[in-house]
């Protein structure tokens, strides 16, 4: 079950939790305000991250935890993602828009938040996980 | 994602409801693809209209479906993509992989008759 606190949603590993993270950013950002159009983008991402953090983080394991957290600045909006898995390096990811990679089915989490949000970052969590940041400007 | 599906002459429209993020129900549009290529049916149109949006995990099926169906002889076509669905194909150059269509019926049309 998700556990849900005034800007913060935790939830064990369990992929059909990404809905409960969809709702709850969704509505975090309407009664915030941010245009639908911003709310979608963002929300691709916070999905995206998740589904990185349950799956390849968490390796679905349902005792570890994925926590996003979001934040209202005065023209931002930001959101971390934190996973319980290994922290991977983000150089090695292949270029997804590469001609030979077109037809993966796979790869193109990461390089889709680059473009759709202004400011990424990947590090290691203080807890030895990954914690991905990220920013969009909403006015 | 709910999915429902219509057969025009030789051609299967398959119509998904809701966001393509991942969980469990995602995959129902892929299995449902295989189903129908391995049964003979492989000229398929997904008509877009009803997912707002989707995420990598919506376009990494949509290329499994792509696959299935050209590997087996088959052709897929999309209809009706919402304006975000076209910007991720966009940045994601998937545009120039995938053929899109205004409408079912245009798509429907566009399969060669044989
Ligand atoms: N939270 C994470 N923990 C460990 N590895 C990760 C994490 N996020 C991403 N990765 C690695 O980076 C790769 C690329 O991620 P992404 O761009 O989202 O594509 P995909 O998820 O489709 O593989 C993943 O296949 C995985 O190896
Ligand atoms: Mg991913």
């Amino acid at each position: 079950m998700p556990e849900i606190s005034e800007n913060k949603i935790v939830i064990p590993s369990q992929p059909a939790l990404i809905r409960d993270i969809d709702e709850f950013v969704e509505a975090k950002l309407r009664e915030w305000g941010v245009a639908d159009t911003l709310i979608a983008d963002i929300a691709i991402c916070a999905t995206e991250i998740v589904n990185n953090g349950i799956y390849h983080g968490n390796k679905e394991d349902p005792q570890k935890l994925v926590t996003l957290q979001l934040e209202s600045g005065e023209d931002e909006i930001k959101i971390t993602i934190t996973d319980e898995g290994d922290y991977f390096n983000p150089d090695e990811i292949a270029n997804p828009i590469a001609e030979e990679n077109l037809l993966r089915e796979v790869g193109r989490g990461i390089f889709i938040v680059r473009q759709l949000m202004d400011n990424v970052t990947i590090r290691q969590a203080e807890g030895g996980g990954t914690e991905v940041t990220f920013t969009k400007k909403i006015a | 994602m709910k999915l429902t599906s219509r057969e025009e002459g030789a051609v299967v429209v398959l119509e998904p409801r809701g966001k393509i993020i991942g969980g469990p129900d995602a995959t129902v549009l892929r299995e449902q693809v295989r189903d129908l290529t391995n049964s003979g049916k492989k000229k398929i149109v997904i008509d877009l209209a009803g997912v707002d949006w989707m995420n990598s995990t919506g376009l990494g099926i949509l290329i499994s479906c792509l696959t299935t169906l050209r590997n087996s002889g088959g052709e897929l076509k999309l209809a009706r993509i919402t304006e975000k669905i076209e910007s991720l194909l966009t940045i994601t150059k998937l545009v120039t992989v995938f053929d899109t269509y205004d409408s079912a019926e245009d798509a429907i049309s566009a399969f060669s008759g044989d």
